[in-house]
């Protein structure tokens, strides 16, 4: 087993690495960038080493300095985190050439799994269903006419180079067919300068379910079940559940073999996730794989009971897996919402700043996976997440109601959060239901909060009323003769305090 | 002491008198109650209002605007003491016709896309700042013209700083 291990990340996810670690015995090294110093992870670490200024480019993400840093403080593996370096295979073939390991996948496999489409061929060869389509890209009118009447009407045009929907069109029908692909193909081609397109079917309406592995370099392979992740806002999952309320068990052992299928395929080592669409005869159709941790595996580790970061750190080790297939049990069910530091108010617009006060729930099955603490300042070069609240209870009901609970208790002022918008999820009937897919947020959810009439009018009227009032008493006081100055009142800190200036 | 509130379109009287002992006679609109709240962080109250318990959260935000936040639902509103009603009603010509944009968030200005001098449509896009890896494209509040541009591009600014004045 590793004696030392070097923390590639910040934040909350940082935090969970290092929590790993101490539990294993093994010593931690947190790296920081200069907005960071007194960041959670690096107050947790038993070493952190600065390695620049806050952008991420010229600190977390240079390879350098994350080498660097591992090599003066003897560290013998780097864990990643997600995010920043934790899918780049020139990070994995570094690490290896530098003898250091990465706890995660090889290149081979990151690369393999980066590409849409060699992923596609990869797996199917394999036997795992995709989406009806091309695996190879297509070149003429002729031929993308030809696929798409043969998979039928909706199909989705996409980039092979392609990401962040670039290149991406709906056709609902023929007629739409010939200019949908001239501007498919204009798009990807100044994007990513590659006019190369491939074509899917389009999943009307579908639910995103993932499957959770684990894999060692002995050819073990199990898998933890599925998380249900179509509650999704603008395509980034914001509350994540397991198990999935329209997995069966069989469904489930079905999904779980082609999982470990599309891993084998490609000697997968460690942590990693396929993703599906489903459709609503409850087909599923292989996405992608994530080739790493992902933000949404607390709610497997609360309904398995297994450490998902130190199984990955066992594995790099070149241990075997801890447990087998028949160890592996579902018991009761887990939500997660991601906390971000977002103004629900102002269509989540991102919401940096100093966390004045903050308490953080607790009591039965609650769990709070987070990177920040009172007089914390939230910085503006890092993804907003701020914290990972999870719930289990022994039955769905059960977790919804901890997790209403638990969001009521959870206070964070100072900065916006969206923890607002989750208890609005909470109580949303068709959340309760399950009756959802992952085009919900986007188009029922928020139709349905507007129309909403908020309660407890008095209650907010009369405080806002009594905090002007004692304001002005403050300042009537601090304006009278003989007191100076007076105190500093503390509503200059009630709005948000702006960051101090950098550079 | 008496204060007005607004929300959407109706209008709020409500006063406030101190009972001591952080008891507060408040009433709304004539109809008066105790309140008993206490301050328990910066702008967090404990409020126990007719036997229920609260946890209440007061944002003020520019403009005589607060965001009160309880168990997840946000009320906004205006609030102001009737003197400075008074005075805004009197001389609130003074600023109509101008809209000045100021930043949200803390961030770094990506980009300008309006020039000094430049006519603007109310909701067109004007300035870019990036903050947290996501770009917010910000909006003219009304019609007119670019009158001033207070900052430059790739320049990092603090919330509520001035972007730019349209007139």
């Amino acid at each position: 087993m590793f004696r030392k291990i070097l923390i590639a990340n910040r934040g909350e996810i940082a935090v969970r690495v290092l929590r790993a670690c101490k539990e294993m015995g093994i010593r931690t090294v947190a790296v920081f960038s200069e907005v960071d110093r007194k960041a959670l992870h690096t107050r947790y670490a038993d070493e952190a080493y600065c390695i620049g200024p806050a952008p991420a480019r010229e600190s977390y993400l240079v390879i350098d300095k994350i080498i660097d840093a591992a090599r003066k403080s003897g560290a013998e593996a780097i864990h990643p985190g997600y995010g920043f370096l934790a899918e780049n295979p020139l990070f994995a073939d570094r690490c290896e050439k530098e003898k250091i390991r990465m706890i995660g996948p090889s290149a081979y496999a990151m690369r393999t799994m980066g590409s849409k489409t060699v992923a596609r061929k990869t797996v199917q060869a394999a036997g795992v269903p995709v989406v009806p389509g091309t695996v190879e890209p297509i070149a003429t009118e002729a031929e993308v006419l030809r696929v798409a009447k043969g998979i039928g009407f909706p199909v989705m045009l996409k980039a092979t180079a392609g990401g962040g929907g670039k290149g991406m069109r709906l056709v609902r029908e023929e007629s739409e067919l010939s200019s949908s692909l001239r501007m498919a193909k204009s798009e990807a081609k100044s994007a990513f300068s590659d006019d190369s397109v491939y074509i899917e079917k389009y999943i009307e309406n579908p639910r995103h379910v993932e499957i959770q592995i684990l894999g060692d370099r002995h050819g073990n392979y199990v898998h933890l079940g599925e998380r249900e992740c179509s509650i999704q806002r603008r395509h980034q999952k914001v509350v994540e559940e397991s198990p999935s309320v329209i997995v069966t068990p069989e469904m489930r052992g079905a999904m779980g073999k082609v999982a470990i299928e599309a891993a084998r395929a490609v000697k997968y080592e460690g942590a990693g996730t396929c993703e599906f669409l489903v459709d609503s005869k409850r087909n599923f159709y292989f996405l992608e794989m994530n080739t790493r941790l992902q933000v949404e595996h607390p709610v497997t580790e609360m309904v398995t009971g297994v450490d998902i970061v130190k199984e990955q750190i066992r594995v790099a080790a070149g241990e075997n897996l801890s447990i087998r297939q028949e160890d592996v049990k579902q018991s009761g069910h887990a939500i997660e919402c991601r906390v971000y530091a977002e103004d629900p108010e102002r269509n989540f617009m991102p919401c940096p700043g100093v966390v004045t006060s903050l308490r953080i729930p607790g009591g039965p099955g609650v769990r709070d996976d987070s990177g920040m603490y009172e007089g914390f300042e939230i910085p503006i070069y890092y993804d907003p997440i701020i914290s990972k609240l999870v719930a289990w209870g022994k039955d769905r009901a059960e977790a919804i109601a901890r997790m209403k609970r638990a969001l009521a208790e959870y206070v964070v002022t100072g900065v916006k959060t969206t923890i607002p918008f989750h208890i609005r999820v909470m109580n949303n009937r068709h959340f309760i239901e399950g009756n959802f897919d992952t085009n919900f947020i986007d188009k029922v959810f928020f139709k349905e909060e507007e129309a909403r009439e908020l309660a407890n009018e008095e209650v907010a009227l009369a405080t806002a009323a009594i905090q002007v009032f004692a304001e002005e008493r403050k300042r009537a006081v601090a304006r009278q003769p003989g007191e100076g100055a007076g105190p500093v009142s503390m509503w200059k800190y009630s709005t948000r305090p702006g960051i101090r200036k950098i550079g | 002491m008496s204060y007005v509130a607004t929300i959407g379109e109706r209008e709020v009287t409500i006063t406030v008198e101190d009972l001591g002992g952080a008891n507060y006679k408040v009433e709304i609109d004539g109809v008066g109650h105790v309140v008993d709240a206490h301050q328990v962080a910066g702008q967090l109250w404990s409020v126990l209002y007719r036997g229920a318990s609260f946890v209440v959260d007061v944002a003020p935000q520019p403009a005589d605007e607060y965001e009160v936040l309880i168990q997840g639902d946000c009320h906004k509103f205006t609030m102001m003491n009737e003197q400075r009603r008074a005075m805004i009603r009197a001389g609130g010509k003074g600023s109509a016709g101008k809209a000045m944009l100021t930043s949200p968030m803390p961030g770094k200005v990506v980009k300008l896309l309006v020039k000094e001098g430049q006519e603007v449509e109310a909701g067109q896009g004007v300035i870019v700042v990036e903050a947290m890896k996501m770009e917010n494209e910000l909006k003219a509040a009304l019609a007119g013209k670019v009158k001033e541009i207070f900052v430059e591009e790739g320049e990092v600014v603090e919330s509520g700083a001035k972007l730019l004045l349209v007139e």
